[in-house]
C-alpha cells in the first residue's frame, strides 16, 4: 500500500526540531530509522500531517563510554552499530545481544535502539536489558533537558512519558557495579527470526559472600508495558543464586506477569515462559556476575 | 533400469537457462511491465464474512480526480466461473460480488486510476451497505442444524456440502472383524499460505481490434484464457494470455482471478492498459490456501503388522467457494489408499462451504493432509504392535506392478528401496535407541501423482502439445504452453529436446506460455504434470523432426533400410557407423531443399491413455527427520533431514534437489510454524511478521538420494519430483517430536503450547 | 502537494527525480525509474525482496523514503556487475555472487534473488569468510519459498571462496 500524504520535515538541529514539535503538536510524528513508522503509516495506524526525521541532526548517533558516567547511546545509533560496537561489546555485551536479536539484518541496518524503545511495544527486544541495567532516556525540549528512568518511561503500548514537545535524544546506561552480570533471554513461538513472544532482561550483582545483593528483572510482552518482577527481585535479595532459589524466583516472576493471548502466543504459554526464561536469565546473569 | 551414463544432456545438473536473467534482475514479472498510458487498479473487498449487499455508492470514488473507472457486480455480465467446467453447477464465483459476499475479502468493486494513490483513495470512498448474515467458520458450524446456507441458490442434498466423493472396494467390515488392532482417530490439519514471493499481478491491454492481451502471474494461461472468455462474453481466440516470469505459484495461481477479470474488463472498456497488483496483506488475508480438513481414519491391522483395511472420512473446509476443492476432495481419497496395499478401503470425502477465504490447490493437493494422517497412524501402529516403523512399512509397501483398484497399476516404484536407503543412511535402528533426552528421530513417506488424468476442466484439446521448428543453422525453436513458474520446466524441456536431437541447450530457443503463439494445448503447471506430459510431447515433436532428417542421412550414404539412427553432438548418423554423419543444420538444409522450401517442423502431443483416471505414474519416497526439543520452552529445532526418493530419471538432478529442499521448507512450515490465525472468518496474521515462513536459520541441512527407477510412461524414464515431497516432512517431524517428548500431534501445526500441554507442563 | 526535485545517486549515476515526500525508494526505483530488478514482496520489511544497498548497507527499499535516500549511494541489483559484457556469455562473468547463485542452483522462481544477492553482498563485504551459521544469520531478512535456502547458502559460501581467491 502507498503511504498517506504528509509534509516532511528534516530539521538540522535540536532547537529547530523542538520548535517544530511544539508548533505541530498532535499533528506530527517523529521518525529515526522509520522501520516501524513506515509500516504504521502504510497500514494507516497513524496519519500525521507532518513527519519529522531526526537524521539530519548531527551528533545523535554517538556511542560513548566513561567509567563514571557509563554508556551513552545516541538516538540515531543504528541497531547494527550497537550490535557490533566495540564499546558496547566491551562494557555492555548484553545490549549487543539484544540488538542482534532484533528483527532482521536490513531492519538493523535502518532502525535504531531508541526507535525500538520509543515505539513502546511491549515485546521490544531492546527494552528488558536496558530496564534491568537501570537505563534512562535523555529528553530534550525548549524547556531544557531531563532524564527519565526507563522504569517510568512506558505508560502503555505505544505511549511514553515523553511530553509532546520533547525529543528523546540519548539513552544513558550507568556503569554496572563490580560483580554484576546481565542476561537477555527471548522465546519466539515459531522461528529464530521472530518477534518475541516473551523476553526477559535480568541484572544480578553479587555481594562478597556470593549472594545476590541486587537483582533487577524486566519482563517483555507480558503486560501493556515492560514489567518488573518485583516479588522475584525481593525474594532473591540476600540469597544465593541456587537452583531452588532461581526456581522460586521464576514462579514469583510468573505471578507478576499479566500477559494476554494474541496472534503471537497465548496467555498460558507466556506465563510459563516467564518462569522458564527468568530462571535462565538469572542463572546466566549470576554466572556472569561471579566471573566479573 | 537407467541409462544416465549414455545421456549427453538429460541427467546433468545444468544451471537453469533463466538463471542469468534472474541473477541480473532483468527477468520481467507482471508487475515489472509498464505500458504507455497504463492505469493502476485496486479492488474493494468485503470487510464482512457473510452478508447481502444492500447498496453500493460509487459516486464519491468516481468524482475523485484521476479516477477513470469504477465497476461493481452490477456492471459485469452475470456469469459464474470456476475451474471445474465439467460440472457447471460447481462454478460458483462471480468476478465481483453480485447480491452477496461470502468471506472477508470477497471482491466487491474495482477502480482504475492514474496512479496507485488515487486508486487506493477511491476504493476507500466507495460506500457499501451490507445486511450481515450469520456465518459458519468451521466444518462443524457449517454442517450444524440451522447453519447459515452459504450458497442458497443451489439445491444441495446437505446444505453447505458442495460436492462429495465415495470410493469403496473389498470387504471392509470383515477386515475390521478380523483385525488384531484397530486405530480409530480423528485428526485436524490446518490451512497454510502458498506464500509465493511474487504477489499476484497482471496487466491487461486492449488491441483495439477486438483482442485483449493480458500478462499475468499464472500457472495456467489456458484456464485464464477460457474463463476470461466465458466471463467477458468474448471468444477464446480474442484473448491472448501471456505468462511473463512468475515468482512461484505452488497451486495458488491456477485459476482465473477477479483482478484478471477486472483488468481485462476495464482495459476493454477504456481502451487503456490497466495493471492490478495485490499487496502481501491482500494475499495473506484473502488469498487461496491449503485446505484445512477434519479426517476420521480407522485402520485395521493384523498383529504381525499387515494392513487389512481402512476407512477414511474427510471433511474439507473449503471456504466460500469451490475453487480447486473438488479436486482436492477426489485426490484425498486416492492418497488415503496410496503407499501401502489396502486390500479393503472405503472413502467418503465432502467439500464443505464456510465463510472463510476459499482454499484451493496447493502443493500436494490433498496429499499432505491425507499422508500426515496415514503416516502418523503407521507410526502409531508400529508402536502398538511392537514393530519398527520401517519394518511395518516394508511389509505393506507398494511395489512395481501393484494395482490400486479402479485407479491404476504402478508402473514403477522405488518405495521399498527408499525405505531401506533412509534406514541405512541414518543408521535408523541404532540411532533410534541411542538418543539423548529431547532428541527424536521420526519417519514419514509419500507417493504422488505425475499429472492428473481426470479432465475436470473439460479441455477440448490434447493435455499438452509441443511444436519444434528446426533451422539450417543447427538450432531449433521449441514452442509450448508449459508454464515455468520457477520450478524449472523451461530448462527441463530444453534438456529433453537437446537430448533427443543431439543438440546443446544453447542451440534451443524457447517460446512458452503465450496463448497466441504457443500450441493451443496445455493445462498448465499443477499436479506435477509438466515434466512427464510436456516432456513426452516434446520428445514426440523431436521424433518427428528426426524422422525427416534421418531420410537425408539414408539418402546421402545410400544406407540399408535397417540402420538405426542417432542424433548426437550436433550430428546425425547410423548407430554403428558414426563416421557417416551429417551435421544437424546440414540435414535440415537438405530436407528443406528436398521439400521445396517447406520448413522442418515437428509436432507432438500427449494425453494419458490407458492409465486410469488418476495419473500416468506415481513417485515414491521416504524421509527421516531428526529433531531436538527444548522441553521447557517447547521450541523444536529440526536438525537434519534424510530423504530417499524415486522420481524415475532425474532430468536435472540439481533442479530436483532444489525442488526437494523447497519441499522440506514448505513441509517444515506446515508442521511447525505456518498457520492462519482466524477469528470469525477474519485472518489476523496478514504480514510476514506474523505469518511465519521458516527463514534460513530455521532450515536444517540434509542429504537426499535418488532411487534409481525408470518410469516407462515418462520421458527418458522421468516422473514427478518435488511436489510429493512436501508430504512426508510433517509426519516425520511429528514422529520425531513424539519420540523426543511423548507428545503425538494429531492436530497440526505442532506449536510449543500444544507440545507443552501434551507434556503436561501447562 | 507539490513534488520535490531530488537527486538520487543510483549505481553511480546521479538521477533527478521529482517525488512526493511519502514516496518510498522502492516506488521511485520501480514505478518512476523502471529499475525493476528490485522487487516488492511485502511492503513491511519482512521478506527482503526489495533489498538495496545504501552507502553499502543492506536496507529495505520499501521502508526507505526516497527523499531520505538523497545524498547516499544507492546500489541495486542492476549495478552489481557494471563491467559485464552481456553479449559475451562465456568470457564475461557477472559478480562472483551472481555467478555462484547461477552455478549452484540457488535460483528458482527468481523473485527473491535480487534481494538475496544484495544481502549476500552486504554479508561478504563485512564478513569475507563467513561460517555456515553466519551465512544463515546474514539471510535473516530474506525469505525464499522455492529453494529451502540450502543452495543459496552453498552459493554464498562458494562466492566467498571465489572472492578470497580474487576471482
Amino acid at each position: 500500500m502507498t503511504l498517506p500524504q504528509f509534509k516532511f520535515l528534516a530539521p538540522t538541529n535540536l532547537d529547530e526540531a523542538c520548535a517544530l514539535l511544539k508548533k505541530h503538536q498532535g499533528k506530527i510524528k517523529v521518525k529515526a530509522g522509520g522501520t516501524d513508522m513506515i509500516v504504521r503509516l502504510s497500514h494507516r495506524a497513524v496519519k500525521p500531517d507532518y513527519l519529522m526525521t531526526l537524521k539530519k541532526i548531527p551528533g545523535l548517533n554517538e556511542i560513548s563510554w566513561d567509567d563514571q558516567g557509563g554508556l551513552v547511546i545516541g538516538a540515531l545509533a543504528l541497531l547494527r552499530e550497537v550490535e557490533v560496537s566495540p564499546i558496547i561489546l566491551e562494557h555492555a555485551p548484553m545490549l549487543a545481544r539484544a540488538a542482534h536479536a532484533t528483527a532482521t539484518v536490513q531492519i538493523r541496518n535502518m532502525g535504531t535502539v531508541m526507535g525500538n524503545i520509543c515505539n513502546a511495544s511491549p515485546s521490544a527486544d531492546n527494552i528488558p536489558t536496558l530496564v534491568a541495567m537501570e537505563a534512562s532516556i535523555v529528553a530534550f525540549s525548549e524547556r531544557g533537558q531531563r532524564e527519565i528512568s526507563l522504569d517510568d518511561f512506558f505508560l502503555g503500548p505505544g505511549r511514553t512519558a515523553l511530553a509532546a514537545d520533547e525529543l528523546a535524544i540519548a539513552i544513558k546506561v550507568p556503569a554496572p557495579a563490580p560483580k554484576t552480570g546481565v542476561s537477555y533471554q527471548k522465546v519466539s513461538q515459531r522461528s529464530k527470526v521472530d518477534i518475541a513472544a516473551v523476553n526477559i532482561g535480568a541484572l544480578v550483582t553479587l555481594d562478597g559472600a556470593g549472594n545476590c545483593a541486587r537483582v533487577r528483572i524486566s519482563m517483555g510482552a507480558v503486560g501493556p508495558t515492560p514489567l518488573r518482577a518485583r516479588q522475584a527481585e525481593e525474594f532473591l535479595a540476600g540469597k544465593p543464586a541456587s537452583a531452588a532459589n532461581l526456581a522460586e524466583a521464576g514462579r514469583l516472576a510468573a505471578a507478576d506477569a499479566s500477559p494476554i493471548s494474541d496472534v503471537r502466543a497465548s496467555k498460558e504459554y507466556r506465563k510459563l515462559m516467564v518462569e522458564v526464561l527468568s530462571q535462565r536469565a538469572l542463572a546466566e546473569a549470576s554466572g556472569f556476575a561471579a566471573g566479573n | 533400469m537407467s541409462d544416465n551414463q549414455d545421456f549427453s544432456v538429460v541427467g546433468k545438473s545444468l544451471p537453469r537457462s533463466d538463471a542469468r536473467i534472474k541473477a541480473v534482475g532483468a527477468a520481467q514479472y507482471a508487475d515489472d511491465i509498464f505500458l504507455p498510458g497504463m492505469l493502476y487498479g485496486k479492488l474493494l473487498r468485503s470487510p464482512v464474512a457473510h452478508a447481502r449487499i444492500k447498496s453500493i455508492d460509487t459516486s464519491a470514488a468516481e468524482a475523485l480526480p484521476g479516477v477513470k473507472c469504477v465497476i461493481t457486480g452490477a456492471d459485469i455480465p452475470k456469469i459464474k466461473y470456476g475451474n471445474w467446467r465439467l460440472v457447471p453447477e460447481s462454478q460458483d464465483e462471480y468476478a465481483l460480488a453480485i447480491d452477496k459476499v461470502r468471506f472477508i475479502g470477497d471482491e466487491v468493486a474495482a477502480v482504475a486510476a492514474l496512479d496507485k494513490d488515487t486508486a487506493e483513495e477511491a476504493v476507500r470512498l466507495i460506500k457499501v451497505e451490507y445486511e450481515e448474515l450469520p456465518g459458519a467458520f468451521s466444518v462443524d458450524e457449517a454442517l450444524a442444524e440451522n447453519a447459515p446456507v452459504i450458497h442458497d441458490e443451489y439445491q444441495q442434498q446437505t446444505p453447505n456440502i458442495s460436492l462429495d466423493r465415495k470410493i469403496s472396494y473389498g470387504d471392509l467390515d470383515r477386515a475390521f472383524a478380523e483385525a488384531d488392532l484397530i486405530l480409530d482417530d480423528v485428526f485436524t490439519v490446518h490451512a497454510t499460505s502458498h506464500a509465493y514471493m511474487e504477489p499476484c499481478s497482471c496487466v491487461a491491454e486492449y488491441d483495439h481490434d477486438g483482442r485483449l492481451t493480458i500478462w499475468t502471474s499464472t500457472q495456467a494461461p489456458y484456464f485464464v484464457q477460457c474463463l476470461l472468455a466465458l466471463t467477458l462474453e468474448m471468444r477464446e481466440n480474442d484473448i491472448r494470455v501471456i505468462k511473463p516470469y512468475v515468482g512461484g505459484g505452488f497451486g495458488g495461481k491456477m485459476e482465473m482471478r477477479p483482478w484478471e477479470f477486472c483488468a481485462a474488463f476495464i482495459a476493454r472498456k477504456l481502451g487503456r492498459p490497466v495493471k492490478f497488483t495485490l499487496t502481501r496483506e491482500e494475499e495473506l488475508a484473502t488469498g487461496r490456501r491449503r485446505h484445512p480438513m477434519k479426517i476420521h481414519s480407522k485402520v485395521a491391522f493384523r498383529k504381525d503388522g499387515m494392513i487389512l483395511g481402512k476407512e477414511f472420512i474427510v471433511h474439507l473446509d473449503g471456504g466460500a467457494y469451490n475453487s480447486m476443492g473438488p479436486t482436492a476432495c477426489f485426490l484425498c481419497g486416492n492418497f488415503g489408499a496410496m503407499l501401502y496395499n489396502y486390500p479393503n478401503y472405503r472413502y467418503y470425502g465432502a467439500h464443505v462451504y464456510t465463510n472463510k477465504p476459499p482454499a484451493g490447490a496447493m502443493r500436494g493437493f490433498g496429499a499432505p493432509q491425507a499422508l500426515f494422517v496415514a503416516e502418523t497412524q503407521m507410526n502409531m501402529a508400529a508402536e502398538k504392535l511392537g514393530l519398527d516403523p520401517i519394518d511395518i512399512r516394508l511389509m505393506n509397501a507398494m511395489e512395481t506392478g501393484d494395482e490400486i483398484p479402479g485407479v491404476a497399476t504402478i508402473s514403477s516404484c522405488g518405495f521399498k528401496e527408499s525405505l531401506l536407503k533412509v534406514a541405512e543412511m541414518t543408521d535408523w535402528r541404532e540411532r533410534r535407541k541411542n538418543l539423548k533426552p529431547g532428541q527424536g528421530i521420526g519417519i514419514g513417506c509419500y507417493s504422488f501423482i505425475s499429472g492428473g488424468v481426470f479432465n475436470w476442466f473439460n479441455t477440448r484439446y490434447n493435455f499438452t502439445r509441443a511444436e519444434v521448428r528446426a533451422f539450417d543453422d543447427g538450432t531449433v525453436h521449441l514452442m509450448t504452453m508449459a508454464s515455468d513458474i520457477g520450478q524449472g520446466c523451461d530448462t527441463v524441456l530444453r534438456q529433453i529436446l537437446a537430448e533427443e536431437l543431439g543438440l546443446k541447450i544453447s542451440d534451443i530457443r524457447l517460446t512458452a506460455a503465450d496463448t497466441a503463439v504457443t500450441p493451443q494445448a496445455d493445462l498448465g503447471t499443477w499436479g506435477s504434470r509438466v515434466t512427464l506430459m510436456a516432456g513426452n510431447a516434446v520428445r514426440k515433436a523431436a521424433q518427428e523432426i528426426k524422422e525427416q532428417l534421418y531420410k537425408m542421412v539414408s539418402l546421402k550414404f545410400d544406407l540399408n533400410v535397417i540402420h538405426d539412427m542417432r542424433c548426437k553432438d550436433g550430428k546425425i548418423f547410423p548407430a554403428n557407423r558414426p563416421d557417416r554423419n551429417i551435421s544437424f543444420g546440414e540435414a535440415v538444409r537438405m530436407a528443406q531443399r528436398a521439400n521445396r522450401g517447406e520448413p522442418i517442423i515437428g509436432y507432438g502431443s500427449y494425453t494419458p491413455r490407458n492409465k486410469g483416471l488418476v495419473t500416468p505414474a506415481f513417485s515414491f519416497g521416504a524421509q527421516v527427520a531428526e529433531c531436538e526439543v527444548d522441553r521447557e520452552t517447547g521450541a523444536i529445532e529440526v536438525k537434519y533431514m534424510t530423504t530417499a526418493h524415486d522420481c524415475g530419471t532425474p532430468i536435472n538432478p540439481m533442479a530436483v534437489e532444489g525442488q526437494l529442499e523447497g519441499s522440506v521448507h514448505m513441509g517444515l512450515g506446515y508442521a511447525l510454524c505456518e498457520q492462519f490465525i482466524m477469528k470469525e472468518g477474519k485472518t489476523l496474521n496478514t504480514t510476514f511478521l506474523d505469518y511465519k515462513l521458516a527463514c534460513a536459520e530455521d532450515m536444517p541441512p540434509g542429504v537426499s538420494v535418488h532411487i534409481d527407477t525408470y518410469e516407462p510412461d515418462g520421458p527418458f524414464g522421468a516422473k514427478e519430483a518435488g511436489e510429493g515431497l512436501v508430504s512426508p516432512t510433517a509426519p516425520a517431524i511429528a514422529d520425531a517430536v513424539y519420540h523426543a517428548t511423548g507428545y503425538r500431534c494429531m492436530d497440526l501445526p505442532i506449536t510449543p503450547l500444544k507440545l507443552l500441554k501434551g507434556m503436561k507442563k501447562i | 502537494m507539490k513534488k520535490e526535485l531530488i537527486t538520487l545517486n543510483i549505481n553511480g549515476d546521479d538521477i533527478e527525480v521529482a517525488v512526493h515526500p511519502w514516496r518510498t525508494l522502492n516506488e521511485v526505483l520501480r514505478d518512476e525509474l523502471h529499475l525493476t530488478g528490485t522487487k516488492l514482496g511485502c511492503g513491511t520489511g519482512d521478506c527482503g525482496a526489495c533489498t538495496v544497498l545504501l552507502d553499502g548497507r543492506s536496507v529495505s527499499s520499501c521502508l526507505t523514503l526516497a527523499v531520505e535516500a538523497e545524498g547516499h549511494e544507492i546500489t541495486t541489483i542492476e549495478g552489481l556487475s557494471p563491467e559485464a559484457d552481456h553479449g559475451d556469455l562465456e568470457h564475461s562473468p557477472l559478480h562472483p555472487i551472481q555467478e555462484s547463485f547461477i552455478q549452484k542452483g540457488a535460483i528458482q522462481c527468481g523473485f527473491c534473488t535480487p534481494g538475496m544477492i544484495m544481502s549476500a553482498k552486504f554479508l561478504l563485504d563485512h564478513t569475507p569468510q563467513p561460517t555456515e551459521a553466519e551465512i544463515r544469520a546474514g539471510l535473516s531478512g530474506n525469505l525464499c519459498r522455492c529453494t529451502g535456502y540450502n543452495k543459496i547458502v552453498d552459493a554464498i559460501a562458494d562466492a566467498a571462496d571465489k572472492l578470497a581467491k580474487g576471482e
